[in-house]
């Protein structure tokens, strides 16, 4: 958490708060009331957490769906003429009718409805037409939607698997910060308790420990010194004869493994994330090892990579710090050029 | 001068909010002043049963003289006419009805009061709800002076609060919104009104070390003093804390006392104490972060004070007006309203050192400054001098208002309280 810069005269509760909303806000993100975010939490607890609220017969409902198909459809197709309206299979009937004909046709206009019967029989065939046509799309739209049930199936999967990582990267970052805010405070504290003297300049530097980013030298090549040193700052390139090769290759050999070893145990811790107590300790540790000659650039391979890292340097700058990181995830399965 | 204290119980042994106060108010007067307490012979609020012996006692010193209560109070009936006139269009009758439900009627007080006013030169009367406040105010209005000790409920909206307020000489307010709340409902502006609140017997040198080894307390904690119950917002307290847990800071615990009426939720990082005397709760409060005050209604929160005093800072509930006007005013505490500002506001204050050293340097300077008790007791004497000079001028007195006639008095044209009540402005005072 970030500090207040507070006199005691000079306190304003109300601007506090001000920041402290401030804060809420760029965390959540949206300007939420505290209801509306519990309802939000609510209905999505609701539909994920409650399994009345899931319907346990999608799949069927789904299926039965895609079953129900369209009864086949073929009205009987009939032609109808004058002839069909007074003709009959009976003699005597079609006689009389025959007869009678010209008083029906004085009654009723009998071509009318013969005309409009046709008319029905033809709209007939044009329907049963267009049905084919539909049942065939339909059958088309079946398979499309057996696609679509699987897109948005995956789709529900994919969303809720993008949920739960979201929320993890979301703990995640908020832990990050936590420990940001953790060791901006460590060196906030770390900084009120050294005492500078005027005059002691000279024996800080006589000391041996790690020099400040502020007074360090930006890396200039400086010439190898012979000896353990040497071997602990430069990795020779594959088939370059270095200068503690020809100190003792046994050595080297081992160095080699070594730096095998280590590099798999930080790949483990790598999985698991760090504390920052294991930052310090490997921070030390490089202090240690590492010698103001040491951390001078090799004059091969790269000195935000590996090299620089097994031989315990320790570098606050960026790259070298990103370096860091980058080597704690790596796959150390994959062989390490610089190591043979 | 002799002086009246009119107030529902008394007793060493009773500690709420008005009667400590009214208690603490007649000890410290009695070194200037002939002080009487008139009160009830009632212990329990609820159901205000006889239980001390009628007739004068003294307490710490101080004569105090108990009168019967005419009936206990019948609960039913109670919040029968608490329903009609705080939610309902309502008659004055009905609310004299109300005031009778509620308690303690005490006829023989009343006659007391009237027989014996020319005995007092002036009457304090604390809690302006209760029936001897009204009742005592009428009969004895050229003397009265009232401690209102109200809050931001539906009784301030009845139609017989103002004629309390207007009907008194002077007024002794706890805080400035009680003050604004009293004069937007009856505008009693002519009335002298005088911010005073109360101050606390604060230890020397309380013991910190003492409270931990004793109760087994190890660590950081925040520390919550007073009747854990839904009212004083215990339970949305457990809420916040709980379900904060990961983001409270570290170790942080949650210190209880007081009397459970709410069940304390069982989580190692919760600790209960049950009621504890004054040097424990001192001492507590000594060896406490900061002390949380989740209560939704305070007229005058006397453990904040006290907090203050030690220079520990507050958080309180920030839907409270008095508490977060008092934290505005002090300088020296927060306020919440959610969860994440609960989280925020207790990390704040656990984790930066300057604010809470700034906290603490401000919360003794304004127990210092407004609520130590010579601050206290001058301005009593302050309103009581300025009420003797009126008196030696025969300034008029303005008294209570005549009641409505017997046909007005049975109208039903009175807004339900909770309607006026929703009109009053609310909020911290902030000048």
């Amino acid at each position: 958490m970030a500090d207040f810069n507070i006199r005691t005269d000079a306190v304003d509760v109300e601007q506090i708060m001000r920041q402290i909303r401030a804060r809420i806000q760029s965390k959540r993100g949206v300007d939420y009331t505290e209801e509306q975010i519990q309802e939000l939490a609510n209905v999505k607890l609701e539909r994920f957490l409650d399994p009345k609220g899931v319907r346990s017969d999608l799949v069927e409902q789904f299926k039965r769906a895609r079953d129900r198909k369209l009864e086949p459809f073929q009205p009987e197709q009939y032609s109808v003429d004058a002839n069909d309206l007074y003709g009959s299979s009976k003699a005597p009937v079609r006689l009389l009718r025959k007869l009678f004909r010209p008083i029906l046709k004085m009654l009723l206009n009998a071509n009318r409805l013969v005309q409009v019967l046709h008319q029905q029989s033809e709209l007939n065939r044009v329907y049963e037409k267009q049905f084919h046509l539909l049942r065939e799309k339909n059958q088309q739209r079946d398979e499309v939607d057996t696609l679509y049930y699987e897109l948005v199936h995956n789709l529900v999967l994919e969303l809720t698997r993008v949920g739960i990582e979201n929320r993890n990267l979301k703990m995640r970052l908020e832990s990050l910060s936590s420990r940001m805010d953790f060791d901006e405070r460590r060196a906030r504290a770390l900084e009120t308790v050294v005492q500078y003297r005027p005059g002691s300049g000279p024996s800080r530097e006589a000391q041996p420990a790690r020099p400040r980013q502020d007074d360090r030298p930006y890396p200039q090549p400086q010439p190898q010194q012979p000896g353990a040193g040497a071997t602990l700052a430069f990795q020779p390139a594959p088939g370059q004869p270095t200068t503690g090769e020809a100190g003792s290759g046994e050595q080297a050999g081992e160095s080699s493994t070594a730096r095998r070893r280590r590099r798999r145990r930080r790949g483990r811790r790598g999985g698991r994330g760090r504390t920052p107590g294991e930052t310090t300790a490997i921070d030390t540790a490089g202090t240690e090892i590492g010698s103001p000659a040491d951390s001078a650039t090799p004059p091969h391979g790269d000195p935000t990579g590996d090299a620089a890292l097994d031989d315990g340097f320790d570098n606050d700058e960026g790259p070298a710090e990103a370096g860091h990181y980058q080597d704690d995830s790596g796959d150390d399965d994959e062989p390490d050029p610089s190591a043979q | 001068m002799k002086l009246a204290v009119v107030v529902q119980r008394y007793g060493a042994d009773i500690n709420g909010g008005a009667e400590l106060h009214a208690r603490y108010v007649a000890e410290h007067l009695a070194q200037h002043a002939r002080v009487e307490v008139l009160t009830t012979c009632a212990r329990d609020y609820v159901t205000w049963r006889d239980e001390y012996p009628a007739g004068i006692e003294q307490v710490n010193g101080v004569p105090v003289r108990r009168f019967r209560v005419d009936h206990e109070r019948d609960v039913n009936a109670f919040a029968r006419w608490s329903g009609r006139v705080f939610g309902e269009q309502h008659s004055y009758l009905d609310e004299l009805k109300w005031l009778d439900a509620e308690g303690p009627k005490s006829s023989s007080l009343l006659t007391h009061l009237r027989s014996a006013q020319s005995d007092y030169d002036y009457v304090i009367f604390f809690s302006y709800r209760y029936y001897h406040a009204y009742h005592g105010v009428k009969a004895v209005s050229s003397r009265a002076i009232l401690v209102p000790t109200a809050e931001r409920d539906e009784a301030i909206g009845l139609g017989i609060s103002p004629r309390i307020f207007r009907g008194v000489r002077a007024l002794m307010y706890n805080s400035p919104e009680e003050k604004r709340l009293i004069e937007s409902v009856s505008h009693n502006q002519d009335a002298p009104g005088v911010v005073v609140g109360i101050g606390s017997e604060i230890p020397e040198r309380p013991m910190p070390e003492r409270f931990r080894q004793k109760f087994g307390i190890t660590g950081r904690f925040a520390l919550y003093v007073g009747r854990i119950d839904q009212n004083k917002g215990c339970s949305e307290l457990f809420s916040f804390f709980l379900s904060g847990l990961q983001a409270l800071p570290r170790g942080l615990r949650l210190v209880l006392i007081g009397k459970e009426n709410l069940p304390v939720p069982e989580h190692p990082r919760i600790h209960h104490l049950g009621f504890l005397d004054d040097q424990d709760k001192f001492d507590a409060l000594a060896a406490a972060d900061l002390l949380v005050m989740p209560s939704y209604y305070e007229s005058l929160s006397m453990v904040a004070l006290e907090a203050w005093a030690l220079g520990k800072p507050v958080l309180a509930n920030g839907r409270c007006e008095v508490l977060r006007g008092q934290c505005i005013r002090s300088r020296a505490g927060l306020y919440y309203e959610t969860q994440a500002e609960f989280i925020e506001t207790l990390r704040a204050i656990a984790e930066s050192r300057r604010l809470n050293a700034a906290f603490a340097a401000n919360g003794r300077e304004f127990f210092r400054q407004n609520y130590a008790w010579p601050v206290i007791e001058q301005k009593y004497l302050d309103v009581l001098a300025r009420l003797r000079e009126d008196d030696a001028r025969q300034a008029a007195v303005q008294g209570m208002d005549p009641e409505p006639g017997w046909l007005a008095k049975r109208r039903k044209a009175l807004p339900p309280a909770s309607d006026v009540l929703a009109e009053l402005p609310s909020g911290p005072v902030l000048n």
